[in-house]
């Protein structure tokens, strides 16, 4: 290929064979010739135009036979889905030129979009807490790119899982095996989608998922270096020594390599209330308390001072927001024979802090001051252990062995008692068994109670349910099935469980008490962004607005009284429950996710350069390992050089034929 | 190689043009012959131009009577004389004529045979040679109207293929004809040696000299291209160019200061000349150009 251009070079110095044309005479020309001569130089530079156009054609073909290509983001395949995480900690600011990491990941896909060639289609998913289809494959690259413009960035958890099997759906549509005696068959054709996943990387890979035909590649998006302090944690409670004080309980985590210096600016009602200097070590917690005093009511708001010259690359951790709430002690009432372990598990310190219980004997239920009391609305929580009331009160109740007189419980009871029920599952979900081991606790013997329409299971055992939950109205119900204490047929006290030895039995009934006192409602738990929050209302009506952090206000309407569900919940900050132009309920929505806020890319290891590898992603077996951060693919310039070529020779040729000189 | 043209020499229609015209030259040369033109020779006209005393050896006839008989002396009266003219043309009949559409030659054989056919029907003496003529070859010497045929036949036996430098062909040509009277020297005057020398002996020989530069339409604005060898036809002499836009400019100059030059030459040496391009009518030539010039009336 070399020999190439000194051959022509060669052939340029052979004696041309000129065609031979008789002439009058070559006087004139001879002395044309002779003109030329005198300016040689330039004029022999001119007369090799061609050969420098061959030259050049030839040179242009040797550097397309050489495949030259650089390192870039090219699109290789046909169907391609991008997946854009736009969760919280995409909002860092650790790019080069200082925009986020959305922004940087938008700008990406943007450029991939503008490489599309005929043929190419693609669709894009945003994905925080929950995926989001932004636009359905199209080869249409004005409406890829005003999809792409669409994505906000959000304050949601990362959860790719979501994600991911929204890409399977689209990616392989109608993908069906038929299940046949003659074993599988594939009804639609197999066709690869590349799936291109723009994220930080800030969350575990997903398990239990193939990918199919899909042909993942990770880009992430973000720096080693990137600093963050975040504010992990905002709570209230009371005060340890004076219960009627109330206090604020802030953490602040810092996510860099060195010990930093950072002001907690606490505001009630946006009024600084007071401040603390806090030093955190690097890649640690530090918490501090501050006193709100008594009687405190309204919006908390920690804000993290951070001074300049620390690099914190994420802010909208840097925020905090808490409801406090003036309490009213919640008013509980046990009603038991007698009940040790009960009685001693409600009457613990949090307890207190949660609830006055009152006890009383079962026989206070035939008075009518308790007839009138109970349909007055005095307590929040009535315990009926061991007994039950001829009708039912107005409160939420909670029936330990017995069932409530009602038809819609009584008919899907068993009479019958079962022998040695063993707990199989738990909804763990539900406030009522948060953060509750109950698989070691051995039962004798229960009833086994089946919830009337709208309840729910809480506990299923081998021989069936054993703790229900329904809604009466705007009350609660809940049924355990099973005694803990009872009394055999001699009369003797026996324990019919061995619960109240572990350590769930305390935490269960603290666990009842925050749920159905009102003053322990889901605002002071933890609303993560993106995930739906339930409210208990007091009010009957249908018809609420909540008013989001950002003023805007969204109508809702329930469908089962006393239960809110609110979704929209992607804003970080407070939300107002407006009934009628009253406020009667705020909650607050904060990120308190040490994950994301943790913005570093995660480091697989580091090579003996000190190169910083960025950790692979893992779904399902399969490991997918970063891109590098800037180019993942060849990009070939061997046809724009072919072009080249065909155009310089067209200009020889006509450069020959038109005796043209530029 | 004869090569018979298959348009006439002369049309009817350029005949009946030429009638009208004479031959005109500046100065009055002797003639051999009673003519129709003015004589610097004193003789027999009816026209008037002086009296001398006759010395002896005087034609008697020439006395005027009339005076002897009124002074008693023998008086001559004097009458201008009338002469014919000298009218040659010389044709360049080389190789390098051979060229064009129609050939040079013939263009040239044509402006000959126009220009002679003027001469013969104001009977002048019309004489019509090639340059390669030796010193003793001597073309006929026409005269009268009815030498016209003649002058065509003698015209049209002139072949190219003539390999002789224009300055030794012009060279026998003035050792060829003493006689003094205008020549129409009809060339391209490609010679390699120059055409200057050449022309120099017509100025020497003291004739009234036109020079008819014929020129063919490639020469004037060749159409050629590609990478070509250019052969001289003359002496096999070989040009090699690569034709370009440059170079077709530079052979306009080159032409340009060619006919220039030999335009400059010839009128600081009184030489009257012309350029003609093949392309134009000979016809408009003699008519419009060589009237314009003063070579005929």
């Amino acid at each position: 290929m070399g020999m190439i251009p000194p051959a022509i070079f060669a052939l340029y110095f052979l004696k041309l064979k000129r065609q031979p044309l008789e002439v009058p005479s070559t006087y004139l020309w001879h002395r044309v010739i002779e003109d030329l001569h005198v300016n040689s130089l330039w004029q022999r530079l001119r007369k090799s135009l061609l050969l420098l156009l061959q030259l050049l054609v030839i040179a242009l073909v040797i550097l397309a036979l050489l495949r030259p290509g650089w390192q870039g983001q090219s699109l290789e395949g046909r169907r391609f889905i991008f997946l854009i995480d736009n969760s919280a900690s995409m909002s860092a600011t650790d790019t080069k030129t200082g925009i986020t990491r959305l922004e940087d990941a938008k700008s990406r896909v943007a450029a991939l979009i503008d490489q599309f060639e005929l043929g190419m289609s693609a669709m894009i998913i945003s994905f925080a807490e929950q995926p989001n289809v932004v636009q359905e494959f199209t080869n249409n690259r004005r409406l890829l790119r005003e999809a792409l413009e669409r994505i906000e960035p959000s304050a949601g958890l990362t959860d790719l899982t979501g994600a991911l099997e929204l890409a399977d759906g689209f990616a392989n549509p109608g993908r069906v095996t038929v299940d046949d005696a003659a074993g599988e068959f594939e009804v639609t054709e197999q066709q690869d989608v590349e799936l291109y996943v723009f994220s930080d990387g800030k969350f575990r890979g997903v398990e239990g998922f193939s990918l199919g035909n899909l042909q993942p590649l990770f880009l992430p998006i973000g720096t080693f270096e990137a600093q963050n302090l975040a504010i992990t944690a905002l709570n209230t409670r009371r005060g340890e020594e004076r219960p009627e004080h109330q206090q604020a309980f802030i953490q602040v985590a810092n996510f860099s390599d060195q010990t930093q210096t950072a002001i907690v600016e606490l505001y009630l009602n946006e009024r600084l209330l007071d401040a603390a200097r806090l030093e955190v070590a690097a890649d640690s917690t530090s918490s501090t308390t501050f006193n709100l005093g008594v009687e405190v009511e309204g919006i908390l708001r920690a804000k993290l001072d951070i001074p300049s010259d620390f690099g914190d690359r994420l802010s909208i951790d840097n925020e905090a927001y808490a409801i406090v709430e003036s309490r009213r002690d919640a008013r509980v009432l046990l009603v038991t024979p007698g009940n040790m372990a009960l009685e001693s598990a409600l009457s613990t310190e949090r307890a207190k802090r949660l609830a006055k219980v009152e006890k009383v004997s079962p026989e206070v239920l035939q008075k009518d001051e308790f007839l009138k009391q109970s349909q007055e609305e005095t307590y929040d929580l009535i315990i009926f252990d061991q007994c039950q009331p001829k009708t039912m009160p107005l409160a939420n109740t909670v029936f330990v062995g017995r069932i409530p007189p009602t038809n819609e419980w009584t008919q899907g009871t068993k009479k019958e008692p079962v022998y040695g029920p063993q707990i199989i599952d738990w909804q763990r979900s539900h406030p009522l068994l948060n953060l509750l081991e109950l698989g070691n606790v051995q039962i004798i013997d229960a009833q086994t109670v089946k919830p009337p329409l709208g309840g729910r299971v809480l506990i299923d055992s081998t021989k069936g349910p054993i703790f229900s939950i329904a809604p009466r109205g705007r009350y609660e119900d809940a049924v355990l099935s099973f005694e803990i204490v009872g009394t055999d047929e001699q009369g003797q006290r026996t324990y019919n469980t061995d619960w109240p030895r572990k350590y769930s039995f305390p935490s269960f009934w603290l666990n009842v008490l925050g749920y159905f006192s009102n003053t322990g409602g889901t605002s002071s738990l933890h609303n993560k962004p993106e995930k739906l929050v339930e409210l208990r209302m007091n009010s009957q009506t249908e018809k609420f607005e909540v008013e989001l952090p950002d003023g805007s206000r969204r109508e809702l309407r329930i469908d089962t009284p006393g239960r809110l569900s609110f979704h929209e919940t992607g804003q970080l900050g407070v939300y107002k429950v407006w009934e009628g132009g009253k406020l009667v309920k705020q909650f607050a929505v904060n990120l308190f996710d040490r994950a994301e806020s943790d913005i570093r890319l995660r480091v697989r290891q580091e090579d003996e350069d000190g190169v910083k590898v960025v950790d692979s992603l893992s779904i399902g077996y399969v490991d997918v390992s970063a891109q590098s951060l800037s180019s993942p693919v060849r990009r070939e310039l061997w046809k724009l050089l072919l072009v080249g070529a065909l155009v310089v020779l067209v200009l020889e040729w006509y450069i020959y034929n038109r005796r043209v000189y530029i | 190689m004869a090569k018979v043209s298959e348009t006439p020499l002369l049309s009817p229609e350029l005949l009946a043009q030429l009638e009208r015209l004479e031959l005109v030259t500046r100065k009055i040369f002797r003639g051999r012959m009673k003519g129709e033109r003015r004589s610097k020779h004193k003789g027999q006209s009816v026209e008037f131009a002086d009296f001398r005393n006759y010395v002896p050896g005087d034609d008697l006839r020439l006395l005027d009577w009339n005076l002897y008989a009124r002074l008693d002396k023998l008086i001559i009266k004097l009458f201008l004389e009338e002469e014919d003219l000298h009218f040659y043309t010389l044709i360049d009949a080389s190789m390098s004529m051979d060229f064009g559409s129609p050939t040079k030659l013939e263009y040239a054989k044509q402006l000959a045979a126009a220009l002679g056919f003027v001469g013969l029907i104001r009977a002048d003496r019309v004489r019509i040679e090639t340059l390669a003529q030796g010193p003793g070859e001597r073309s006929p010497i026409l005269r009268g109207r009815q030498s016209v045929w003649r002058m065509l036949q003698h015209v049209e036996s002139i072949q190219s293929g003539e390999t002789i430098s224009l300055a030794e062909g012009v060279k026998n040509f003035c050792l060829r004809n003493a006689g003094r009277g205008v020549v129409v020297f009809i060339s391209d005057l490609m010679d390699k040696e120059g055409y200057e020398t050449a022309l120099k002996y017509f100025v020497s020989h003291q004739v009234d000299c036109f020079v008819i530069h014929v020129l063919s339409q490639e020469e004037l604005e060749p159409e050629v291209k590609g990478d070509l060898k250019l052969v001289d036809c003359e002496d096999q002499d070989v040009a090699e160019i690569t034709v370009s836009v440059p170079l077709l400019n530079r052979y306009q100059k080159t032409l340009d200061s060619f006919v220039k030059g030999a335009q400059d030459f010839c009128s600081r040496r009184g030489i009257h000349y012309l350029m003609a391009n093949n392309q134009l009518p000979v016809e408009e030539l003699v008519a419009s150009h060589l009237r314009r010039r003063g070579l005929v009336r």
